[in-house]
């Protein structure tokens, strides 16, 4: 995923009250192959990474440490839309600080590159 | 009582004379519910922008300057990483070998084709947007979205003069697209085919037209009769989504082998499976479907591998049109699809039995 979005007319970002924050996201999408809709419930916490895509921007978070996902997802991260997330749970300390209390592989790297 | 029970909020927002919604992929159907004063929303999730331009000329020169609206998926959540070859190779052992026993007892033939497995995680957003750019510039009169929120083209939308609508399966789901301004929510209950909540529509749609204020609410799941669009107005529904009703009737591009079939199907012919896409959606048993549920299955994976699994079946039986293997989508109110009526029959009879309904319940003025 991370090498897609370096793709035309997708631009990054952070956002430091969502990072550490509690959510749930009603995911889902097409079903690869079909022509049918599928839905995906996740609970964990979002890193406060976001992308924009196009114009007007659709807005995608990421959301790690996921406590609940649909069993055998493979992966310990989803990229969440906007408007399908809910945030539960007052915010932690951390986040007030403008610091989550974690960061994913990508926006580690990004900040050691970025000096 | 109004003098027309049928005249909705949903009949003002788009100038139809029934709050009937046809939800299919077939264009001619589309075409003919709308010249039958109904409301048609075609499925274009699976078309290139290129295909979908073309079928929106394609339905404007059939109705008229009636309005119509276009259904795509937009995504609500998408994996952080991997690729399609990765996804493949963790496919474990035991179940591909389940398939093979399933494909060789059934002598299943394979596809003719490869299957097309192109949707997969960003690429899904990539093509969603570009879509979504053909509806803006075609200023479709609906777009509707059958998954993720449509909140964020909102404004670019009614900039153009596009209603937007959006499908939920939670009550939740509906309250913030409400707040967001979607023109009308689709409230899709468990009955429904295909991928669903596990919410039932009585329950769904009841709960969302509590919130709902001023924004039309569609019902859908189970809807094929006059008696459940009148049911639905009455738990204050705008409107019926219907898509089972559509797959048999005559214009209806579907095989005859599966039409066959719905015409003689009840609900009890239906089942909730995870067995096809590894997410749970409601179709037509078939072999597969009954081979997964035995005790000695394995469990079915999550999505994509389990599509993955069943894509070779489903692509194979299709194409060797072979009746005893073939499944389609299909709600719980397909035992009252028992005909192949043309569409615009089944409109009428809808509105009338509806009528009827409403007449034996309270009685209608003269």
């Amino acid at each position: 995923m991370s090498d897609e979005l370096e793709r035309p007319g997708v631009r990054r970002g952070f956002d430091a009250e969502k990072a550490g924050r509690r959510a749930e996201c009603d995911g889902g999408g097409l079903v690869m192959g079909s022509r049918y809709a599928a839905r995906q419930e996740f609970t964990g916490t979002l890193t406060g990474e976001f992308y924009d895509e196009g114009d007007p921007p659709w807005r995608w978070y990421l959301m790690e440490q996921l406590t609940r996902k649909p069993a055998d997802y493979p992966f310990e991260a989803v990229w969440c839309e906007s408007e399908s997330l809910f945030l539960i749970g007052p915010a932690s300390p951390d986040t007030s600080e403008g610091s989550p209390p974690s960061r994913s592989h990508a926006t580690k790297q990004r900040n050691e590159e970025q000096g | 009582m109004s003098k027309d029970p049928l005249h909705t909020r949903l009949c003002d927002q788009l100038g139809i004379e029934y709050p009937i919604v046809a939800f299919t992929h077939c264009k001619d159907v589309a075409v003919s519910v709308i010249n039958s004063g109904g409301f048609a929303v075609l499925g274009e999730a699976m078309h290139t922008p290129e295909e979908i331009a073309a079928d929106i000329k394609w339905i404007r020169d059939r109705v008229d300057g009636k309005p119509f609206g276009i259904d795509l998926v937009l995504p609500a959540s998408a994996p952080a990483e991997a690729s399609l070859d990765e996804i493949k190779a963790k496919i474990p052992e035991t179940h591909r070998a389940y398939e093979q026993m399933i494909m060789q007892k059934y002598d299943v033939p394979m596809p003719k084709e490869a299957v097309d497995l192109h949707q997969w995680g960003g690429l899904n957003q990539a093509l969603g947007r570009a879509q979504l750019e053909v509806l803006l510039e075609e200023r479709v009169p609906v777009i509707a979205s059958g998954l993720g929120s449509p909140a964020f083209l909102l404004d670019a939308a009614h900039e153009r003069g596009c209603k937007v609508w959006g499908l939920v399966g939670r009550t939740r789901q509906a309250k913030r697209q409400i707040e967001a301004g979607v023109d009308a929510v689709i409230a899709q209950g468990f009955d429904a085919a295909g991928h669903t909540g596990d919410m039932g529509t009585l329950s769904i749609v009841a709960e969302v037209a509590a919130i709902a204020g001023d924004t039309p609410i569609i019902a859908a799941g189970g809807i094929t009769t006059g008696r459940h669009l009148a049911a639905a107005l009455c738990l204050g529904a705008s409107g019926v989504w219907t898509g089972t009703l559509w797959l048999a009737c005559r214009e209806s591009d579907v095989d005859m082998i599966i039409k066959e079939r719905l015409v003689e199907a009840t609900a009890n012919d239906t089942i909730w499976s995870d067995s096809i896409s590894g997410f749970t959606m409601r179709v037509l048993k078939c072999p597969w479907t009954e081979e997964w549920k035995k005790p000695d299955a394995p469990r079915p994976l999550e999505s994509p591998y389990q599509m993955i699994l069943s894509s070779d079946y489903i692509q194979g039986a299709n194409d060797a049109r072979r009746a005893d293997l073939m499944t389609e989508a299909s709600g719980q109110g397909v035992g009252f699809v028992t005909e192949m009526k043309p569409a615009r029959q089944i409109v009428f009879d809808m509105v009338e039995e509806a009528l009827g309904t409403f007449d034996d319940v309270v009685g209608l003025p003269e």
